[in-house]
């Protein structure tokens, strides 16, 4: 048998989740993220694919070290931890410390927003309200392979 | 309502074309546990959940896999891209560009054309709730099969990610499911759906 999946301890190994004392019989049931700490920092969230170090469960324990670099990369990466922590509040609704965080995602997102904007136009039509022309139609759209001029 | 966003959720810059791993990839674009299977699953389903917690989930991961739908979609048009004839033959892409050229047709890695009956929509809570985490399962081991096929480091970087949001997904629709079950029959929680009245 593969060693890596026999590499437990007694120790209870396994990461963030709560059991309830009693649960139903017959229905699946997943253990509850129990708080919305600990997050990863900046980027490391986009590129490790998840806001929350203890669902990062990665194939063969091999991780990205980045994310390619193009110029919407930032923007990308306050988006995504204001999304992923959005999630969490879908399910965890009154975790009042988790959704002060997510309002300060939100501003960070919005700033960063309108850096981008400035630089590299509209990411949303709504983004054009100051602009002197149609901007949506500029290249590049995010299909675009950017390597290339 | 939906409104667009001109960027992708995750960066994608492919240096190398290669259709012999689009043809492969295309499959999380519109095979059975694609992308576009996803968002329609989720999306769809929400109309008949009958609390926020649940039409806040489906809501937002079936909007996130839109987001997916194109990046797959990004990771064949680069992939495909500036072929010549001779390349798309030793490739392996032939079939495929006889139908549809270097478009990106929702397809399985098969050339089965996407279909519905791989998605479900049962309108029972338990029932697509426990439905939703399988699917996220299958899509996670399709990139996983994906990490073991391919050998670009551009694509595996991207692919990573969009494995890494299937086990996200998977805790959020199994809290959800834990949620809908605090609010059922204690005794027993097939007793009704709480998403029709009887």
């Amino acid at each position: 048998m593969d060693t890596r999946i026999m590499n437990n301890n007694n120790d209870c190994g396994y990461k963030e989740g709560a059991l309830p004392s009693c649960a139903p019989l017959a229905v699946g049931f997943v253990p509850r993220q129990q708080s919305s700490t600990p997050r990863y920092e900046g980027e490391k969230a986009l590129y490790r694919g998840t806001l929350f170090p203890g669902l990062d469960l990665p194939l063969w324990n091999i991780v990205n070290t980045d994310a390619a670099d193009v110029p919407a990369r930032e923007l990308m990466a306050l988006d995504f931890a204001a999304h992923d922590l959005a999630l969490y509040l879908d399910t965890h609704p009154n975790d009042q410390e988790a959704f002060t965080v997510y309002k300060e995602l939100l501003k960070l997102a919005e700033e960063g927003k309108r850096r981008y904007v400035a630089c590299y136009g509209p990411v949303m039509k709504s983004d054009m309200v100051d602009s002197d022309c149609f901007t949506w139609l500029n290249d590049p759209w995010p299909w675009d392979n950017q390597t290339e001029g | 309502m939906f409104v667009y966003e001109k960027k992708l959720q995750y960066p994608i810059k492919i240096a190398q074309p290669n259709a012999a791993l689009a043809k492969f990839i295309i499959s999380q674009y519109g095979g059975p546990d694609g992308e576009l299977g996803a968002s329609l699953r989720y999306l769809s389903q929400r109309f008949s959940m009958p609390w926020p917690e649940l039409k806040g989930v489906l809501t937002d991961i079936g909007t996130e896999e839109l987001s997916h739908l194109e990046m797959v979609g990004t990771l064949v048009h680069q992939l495909t891209r500036n072929l010549t004839p001779e390349q798309i033959k030793a490739e392996g892409y032939d079939a495929y560009f006889v139908d549809h050229t270097v478009g990106v047709f929702p397809q399985s890695a098969g050339g089965v054309p996407w279909n519905a009956v791989g998605i479900g929509v049962k309108g029972d809570v338990i029932t697509d709730l426990t439905e939703n985490m399988a699917a996220e399962q299958k899509a996670r081991t399709t990139y996983d099969n994906i990490l073991r096929l391919s050998d670009d480091a551009d694509v595996n970087n991207v692919i990573r990610f969009l494995r890494e949001r299937e086990i996200v997904h998977f805790q959020r629709f199994g809290e959800a499911l834990a949620l809908a079950t605090d609010r059922l029959d204690h005794s027993n929680v097939y007793y009704m759906n709480p998403a029709f009245h009887d």
